[in-house]
């Protein structure tokens, strides 16, 4: 069945006329453009397609998105302010902690919603957060470093406020 | 569109939710979390014309505390068990076979009652929720009935549930006095992969001897499996000739199939190395005397 839905993705309202079969993987990127969300394995198993519903990781690619209406939807794209890179990001770039960068999307949502539910998470506690995330290229030791730096930064940044 | 289109019905209670897969019969299916249901679909390996969304349902996600246990609605998420204070508290082997489910994307959308419907016979939840004695609440065209959960899994992805009949919640009693109970998973292949098997285990002592001992098993039969006759080990110590009268037991009790994850040899031998460690996990001293 066809209907209207409201979305809000990235603290927008997008009205569109989607099918009920559609998944919000598919209205995320064929229909809003939002390239960040990207499919790889289709079964919840990647994390390559994560994005964040009121700020917990979920697979966009086994969601439907008539039933995610209501709910805030956050990609990669709503972390920034599209002229400065979010402090995770430069996490990932300074501990070279992506190389082709397909997963690191999926990486930053996850590490965002780690650290806003755990600020101080131990190694174990990362393992586990992020063991759904898969890189298949640029070694997870580099990922971990990266969780760190951004951690302390984000301290810093509380801090000053 | 991935998969063929249909309708989403979205009843606001459980009373339409179960009219309208009466009246939709085989055409319709309800859906949870959908992390099986969607996948499934995507693949073209079920195709549906109504999916009936039992999260427009309100009320169903609730975990609360009762008088003699503890009771979980059927869409709580996976996740909001492991987190609970409440299951932490009086069942922490519940919160521990949960946070075991897949990755934490998977376990932030799934919801208890699928995961008990979908009746994979590999599933984490069952075995730690068989040792409990958990009970499960339904609803169904006939009205409510409560059905054990040693008596809800019939074969592989069948369920002692009707047609139209849907999971409500599922009570698990408190833990007995003086008992201890665990859930190991053994992945054959990476971590976050369904389990090659899982054991949970629930000893109860009296006296410095075992007053009972229960286990149940994922993984190694089309169903999971309560294991039945280990009364002998009340007032026995947990030795060398007891534990071998245990696993004598469960090898019988278990029919596992070889698959990526094992073959059947293998699988009864892991069960076994996991029954050890999960006694020993629990009350080493029962084992030592
Ligand atoms: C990547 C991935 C990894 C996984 N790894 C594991 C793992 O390691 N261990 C493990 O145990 N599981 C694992 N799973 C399976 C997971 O546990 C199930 O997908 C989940 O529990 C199903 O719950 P759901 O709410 O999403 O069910 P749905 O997909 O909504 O439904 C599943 C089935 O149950 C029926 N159903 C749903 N709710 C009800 C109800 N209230 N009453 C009656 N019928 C109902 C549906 O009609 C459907 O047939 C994994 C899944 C994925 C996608
Ligand atoms: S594409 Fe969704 S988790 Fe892999
Ligand atoms: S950087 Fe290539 S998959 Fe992760």
């Amino acid at each position: 069945m066809k209907r209207e839905i409201t979305l809000r993705v990235n603290n927008k309202d997008e009205v569109i006329v989607i099918d009920d079969a559609d998944t919000l993987l598919e209205v995320l990127r064929d229909r809003l453009k939002l390239w960040s969300v990207r499919e790889s394995c289709g079964v919840g198993a990647c994390g390559s397609c994560t994005v964040l519903l009121d700020g917990r990781p979920a697979s966009s690619c086994f969601l439907l998105a008539a039933r995610t209406t209501g709910h805030d939807i956050v990609t990669l794209e709503g972390l920034g302010d599209g002229a400065e890179l979010h402090y995770i990001q430069e996490a990932f770039v300074s501990q070279r902690a992506l190389q082709c960068a397909y997963c690191t999307p999926g990486f930053i949502l996850s590490v965002k919603a780690l650290l806003d539910e755990t600020p101080e998470p131990s190694d174990e506690e990362i393992r586990e957060y992020l063991a759904g995330n898969l890189c298949r290229c640029a070694g997870y030791a580099d990922i971990l470093r990266a969780v760190r730096v951004a951690q302390d930064k984000k301290k810093s940044l509380a801090f000053k406020e | 569109m991935t998969i063929r289109s249909f309708d989403l019905l979205q009843p606001r209670s459980l009373a339409e939710a179960i009219t309208l897969l009466v009246q939709h019969g085989e055409d319709a299916r309800a859906i949870g979390g959908g992390t099986t249901l969607i996948i499934l679909m995507k693949q073209r390996a079920l195709q549906y014309r109504y999916l009936v969304d039992l999260q427009s349902i309100p009320g169903l996600n609730q975990i609360s505390k009762e008088p003699e246990g503890v009771r979980i609605g059927a869409l709580a998420t996976h996740r909001s068990v492991e987190l609970s204070p409440v299951i932490r508290e009086a069942l922490p082997v519940v919160a521990e076979a949960f946070s075991r489910v897949g990755n934490v994307r998977v376990r932030q959308t799934a919801s208890v009652g699928g995961n008990l419907a979908h009746a994979d016979y590999r599933l984490d939840p069952p075995p730690a929720l068989l040792i409990l004695g958990a009970e499960i609440s339904a609803m169904g065209p006939n009205g409510a009935r409560k059905i054990p959960l040693k008596d809800f899994f019939r074969g592989m992805y069948e369920t002692a549930l009707e047609p139209g009949e849907l999971l409500v919640d599922v009570k698990i009693p408190s833990m007995p006095a003086k008992s201890k109970a665990v859930y190991l998973r053994y992945s054959a292949m990476s971590a976050n992969d369904w389990p090659c098997l899982g054991v949970a285990a629930m000893v109860t002592r009296e006296n410095g001897r075992c007053k009972e001992l229960r286990l149940a098993l994922g993984g190694v039969a089309a169903t999971p499996v309560l294991v039945n006759g280990l009364t002998f080990v009340k007032d026995q110590l947990l030795d060398e000739d007891v534990m071998q009268q245990i696993l004598a037991v469960v090898d019988e009790q278990i029919s596992p199939f070889s698959d990526l994850r094992g073959s059947e040899w293998y699988k009864r031998q892991m069960t076994q190395v996991f029954i050890r460690r999960a006694i020993a996990q629990l009350d080493s001293q029962l084992i030592e005397g």
